[in-house]
């Protein structure tokens, strides 16, 4: 037994050495087979190493799930500007927390990937734009860059073959939608961290004004197993359409939270019930997010239905988002919570766009009223058509993040808001 | 990093089978001393930290600063994107950002005062006033809050008599509420300057005051 839960159901990849401290130390790090992959990569070509993740089919794991190996693709084969690899590492979604773990644990398997990426994009410079808060992640990181520095696996003519790419980490301030990746490259130029409408695409103007792709941590972890063991064998977990593993983060009422590694397409109930030991208290379970803050809520019928994969998650109504699930049992206050998550938002808001400065705050402060027991049965009307009015209208989508869970739980747990309308004795406490 | 004298609440403490040490478990074994002069233009030596002891009135940027300063310059193909880790810097150095400190900060880097103020004001982690030697940031959004975030806060600001967002007469706590910290399998979180206490409950907190009052100077 080691890191803080294991499951036996596990398939673990890309969190193999989570809890041993030793795996941060380069040395360790080689004779476990690592930079093997960066070795294999280097003796490709670009292009070659953009197929072999194409055939993988592994999707962008911060939220969107695009394939990584087609946008990838869209980098410029023959410009003479330089290309920038940025990783996004400003985990701040809440319910979100694999990043960080991959990084503090393995921080030579994501700097690999890193300069496998760098290397099938034709770019020489990698940067880590890490969470501000996270200051132990950040040295981690650094002084990991560091040895690998001092190794040769980054720098100058990489392993004698020529290429030469640096990686630099970046630590952000305090701003969640710095995890936007418009929003990102505008922070590490040093401006506020404001989302810009798209095109141009930052394949063709990012960051500097360069030619950039953008991956997130867990995305760029992968690569390394993928090249070193090929597409196909990638391809043995998950479906035909989101293949692999991936780290699901559970948080909530459950008795055993943390982070554990599933092939895609596990069932839900099963990851609570099994892997995770079940609700806390042997309660009943009363609702699931299953994609961290952002997607719509679940109830328990619907989570007894839900498998784990991009499509599984959009059959039930939901998303998969980032895969971090968040359960609530029947002493859940549906409320509260969900007015915790739009305070969230309206503080978060970068303030650009009207529907979503203003739409943000008076959702809060509809929101707050009903719990308050000072809301009114056409508040829950006016909650809906004004985050409908939200969705689709402004530049990134933190503005269509607030809709989803407050549309999806007035719709399933409408009950919980009459309660508190009309001040019945009978809710959640937490 | 000293010896706690509690049982560290974070990170795993409650499943009763790991055995690694607190710095093992931090990464501080394997971070060790920071390089002085900004080590590697990668950035280990010039990466910010939050101290408990700092001076209002350092200058900016001199000694190990200055070479700090310049290290980061390196890291980037034009000089304003070194903003926000030289903002970060007088920061550390001097507890928050004043608007002298950011008046500053744009003339080392030919920018406008005004354009400084505005990425400054953007950003949550740059303090605008003083805070105190202990900047207490209770997570309670909503995994933590499911797990009692609230009460953790309540006992915060209990037992370092503040209000919320005040800091305490002593100069020694403020206690804010915190936006999700990534921590939310290791609820509740709580981040104390530079150091995260995961797996916090209310009872655990009057020992975390204590702890922070005995040892107050010096990283925490």
């Amino acid at each position: 037994m080691a890191y803080p839960y294991v499951s036996d159901r596990e398939v673990r990849v890309i969190s193999k050495y989570f809890g041993d401290p030793k795996h941060r130390h380069v040395d360790t790090y080689v004779e476990r087979g690592g930079y093997k992959a960066l070795e294999t990569a280097l003796a490709l070509e670009p292009d070659a190493v953009v197929d072999i993740v194409k055939a993988s089919g592994l999707r962008g794991r911060g939220g969107a799930g695009f394939p990584t190996g087609v946008k990838w693709s869209f980098m410029p084969k023959d410009s003479n500007k330089p290309h920038y690899l940025l990783c996004n590492a400003d985990e701040s979604e809440p319910g979100t927390f694999k990043d960080r773990e991959l990084m503090r644990w393995d921080p030579h398997q994501l700097i690999e990937g890193c300069l496998i990426g760098a290397h099938a994009i034709r770019a020489a410079h990698v940067y880590i734009y890490c969470r501000g808060e996270f200051f132990e992640t950040n040295q981690v990181l650094a002084r990991a860059v560091e040895d690998a520095y001092a190794k040769g696996y980054v720098g100058e003519n990489i392993l004698g073959s020529g290429r030469t790419i640096d990686v630099t980490v970046h630590q952000g301030a305090g701003a969640y939608i710095c995890g936007e990746e418009t929003g990102l490259m505008a922070s590490l130029e040093g401006d506020r961290g404001e989302p810009r409408v798209k095109p141009p695409f930052p394949a063709a103007v990012g960051a500097f004004g360069m030619p950039s792709t953008i991956n997130n941590v867990e995305t760029l972890c992968a690569v390394p197993h993928i090249i070193q063991n090929g597409g196909e064998w990638y391809r043995q977990w998950g479906s035909e359409k989101s293949p692999g593993t991936k780290l699901f983060c559970v948080s909530g009422h459950v008795n055993k939270p943390g982070n554990y590694e599933l092939p895609l397409g596990f069932p839900l109930i099963d990851l609570i019930e099994d892997v995770c030991g079940g609700v806390r208290d042997g309660n009943a379970l009363k609702a699931v997010i299953p994609g961290g803050s952002s997607v719509p809520l679940i109830n328990a019928d619907e989570a007894r239905a839900c498998a784990l994969d991009y499509e599984g998650c959009v059959e039930v109504g939901t998303m998969l988002g980032c895969a971090s699930v968040i359960v609530m049992d029947e002493k859940a206050n549906i409320v509260k919570q969900v007015r915790r998550m739009v305070d969230f938002y309206a503080h978060k808001s970068c303030g650009q766009c009207t529907p979503c400065r203003e739409g943000t705050a008076w959702t809060a402060r509809l929101m707050r009223g009903i719990e308050e027991g000072r809301g009114t049965e056409e508040d829950l009307d006016t909650l809906m058509q004004m985050t409908q009015q939200m969705v689709g209208t402004t530049i990134c989508v933190l503005s269509d993040s607030v809709a989803a869970p407050v549309q999806s739980s007035i719709e399933k747990f409408r009950d919980e808001y009459l309660a508190l309308i009309r001040r019945d004795e009978k809710v959640g406490v937490a | 990093m000293s010896e706690v004298p509690f049982k560290n609440p974070g990170w795993a403490g409650n499943t009763g089978d790991f055995d690694l040490t607190e710095d093992q478990v931090r990464g501080d074994d394997f971070v060790g001393e920071r390089p002085l002069d900004g080590g590697h233009a990668s950035g280990a030596g010039a990466m910010p930290y939050m101290l408990s002891e700092r001076n209002p009135d350092s200058k900016l940027f001199e000694g190990e600063y200055q070479e700090r300063f310049e290290k980061i310059l390196t890291r980037y193909p034009k000089k304003r994107a070194a903003l926000l880790p030289a903002l970060s810097l007088a920061q550390e150095l001097r507890g928050h950002v004043s608007p002298e400190s950011m008046d500053r900060v744009a003339e080392l880097l030919d920018l406008s005062p005004a354009y400084v103020r505005g990425v400054a004001t953007f950003y949550t982690m740059y303090n605008k006033r003083p805070v105190g030697r202990h900047l207490v940031q209770v997570c309670t959004n909503i995994s933590c809050n499911l797990c009692g975030a609230d009460e953790v806060l309540d006992a915060f600001l209990r037992y370092t008599d503040t209000e919320l967002g005040q800091t305490s007469e002593d100069g020694e706590f403020t206690v804010i509420e915190a936006e999700c910290l990534a921590a939310c399998g290791f609820a509740t979180c709580v981040q104390i300057n530079s150091r995260y206490f995961e797996s916090v409950t209310p009872a655990e907190v009057a020992k975390i005051v204590e702890h922070l009052k005995a040892n107050s100077g010096g990283d925490d």
